[in-house]
């Protein structure tokens, strides 16, 4: 029984109903607090809990779900190809926020955490906190940050950028979908482009640009300052 | 009828081997060469390189690059899971956290966005009516 409820058998379908039931409860809903990622994360601690499964059997069992990490990452191209000439119409702003963007928010968490009293290894696992997981965890390796509390760390501030920015955002009266996407792109990485991908395809196209270009430049520009 | 049905499983499964090819691809000149950069990072780039030279994208491509990015959200299921076993961190780690992930995060994309707003705006003043294309 243990041996099956460790198996991807079990792990997989454990996945995508609690992925569905997340999916159909944001509908139903109709709040961005209930992002499927949030309930359905929630749904799976609970069964794992309940079922007495550890969290490292169930990560071993998912092995297919973070395989398709890295092709996931491959398909922001399409979006981008298509969207191509309205971004090459608003190249030069692009790269400027971009440059500034992927500098601004890695920099404003540590700090922050940093003026709080965190320890140094909460700070390493920071500063990878606003790109995409799998560049995260490739990079967490390099600057020798603990991997669990990065991915963690991603994938909440994931949630409380996309959950939260645009609201905030609507209130700031920003509501060009180009300005909303990049900056979900930057600051909210995979959770926020795939908000994004709901508000519009402009949006979406601007974000996976954005989460792009963000993830490859801290990627190469940190270890460079980081390793010695 | 039967045929087209055959097509469009040619062009899926056409479509899944570019990805797959391009992360392979990129991983094993990211490894080569031992970059920095994560290899399906160079594989997104080689993929837009491509389809640039191209000049289009194949349909199979586009509707199994839709589907996956679809699903974006349950790939990252497993890794988001992760979150409820944190456990040996201390109080000042989990203010320091909290504070950084919520306010550091809504600052940076507020930054953004006001600076992009603004870069954009200068843009279509500076350059006139479409001077630019």
């Amino acid at each position: 029984m243990t041996e099956l409820l460790q198996s991807p058998l079990f792990a997989l379908p454990l996945n995508l109903c609690a992925f569905l039931l997340g999916v159909a409860i944001y509908r139903r809903s109709g709040t961005a607090l209930l992002h499927p990622i949030v309930t359905a994360s929630a749904l799976v601690a609970a069964a794992l809990w309940l079922l007495n499964i550890s969290y490292r059997d169930y990560q071993a069992a998912s092995g297919l779900l973070y395989a398709l990490l890295g092709p996931a990452v491959v398909a922001l191209a399409v979006p981008l190809k298509q969207n191509l000439p309205i971004i090459r119409r608003a190249g030069w702003p692009l790269a400027v926020t971009l440059a500034v963007g992927a500098v601004l928010a890695p920099v404003v968490a540590v700090v922050t955490a940093l003026l709080l009293g965190a320890a140094e290894p909460v700070l390493l696992a920071l500063a990878g906190k606003s790109i995409t997981t799998p560049i995260a965890l490739a990079l967490a390796e390099k600057i020798h940050a603990a991997q669990s509390l990065t991915a963690g760390i991603v994938v909440f501030t994931g949630v409380v950028g996309a959950v939260c920015g645009p609201p905030l955002l609507e209130r700031l009266n920003i509501r060009d979908h180009r300005v909303l996407g990049f900056a979900l792109g930057i600051n909210a990485h995979a959770v926020g482009t795939a908000r994004a991908l709901e508000i519009s395809a402009l949006c979406g196209a601007f974000a996976a640009l954005a989460m792009g270009l963000c993830g490859a430049l801290t990627a190469v520009v940190l270890p460079l300052l980081l390793v010695p | 009828m039967d045929s087209s049905r055959l097509r469009d499983i040619a062009q899926w499964l056409a479509g899944a081997a570019i990805l797959l090819g391009c992360e392979r691809l990129g991983r094993s000149v990211s490894e080569t060469f031992s970059l920095p950069v994560p290899g399906a990072v160079l594989g997104m780039l080689l993929l837009l390189l491509g389809l640039m030279i191209y000049g289009g994208v194949p349909r199979g491509l586009a509707k199994v690059s839709e589907q996956l990015l679809r699903l974006l959200a349950l790939l990252f299921l497993p890794a988001a899971v992760g979150v409820f076993y944190l456990r040996d961190l201390s109080l000042q780690d989990w203010l320091g956290l909290l504070a950084a992930t919520v306010f550091g995060t809504l600052l940076s994309l507020t930054l953004c966005a006001l600076l992009l707003a603004r870069l954009l705006k200068n843009a279509s003043t500076d350059g006139g009516a479409g001077s630019d294309d």
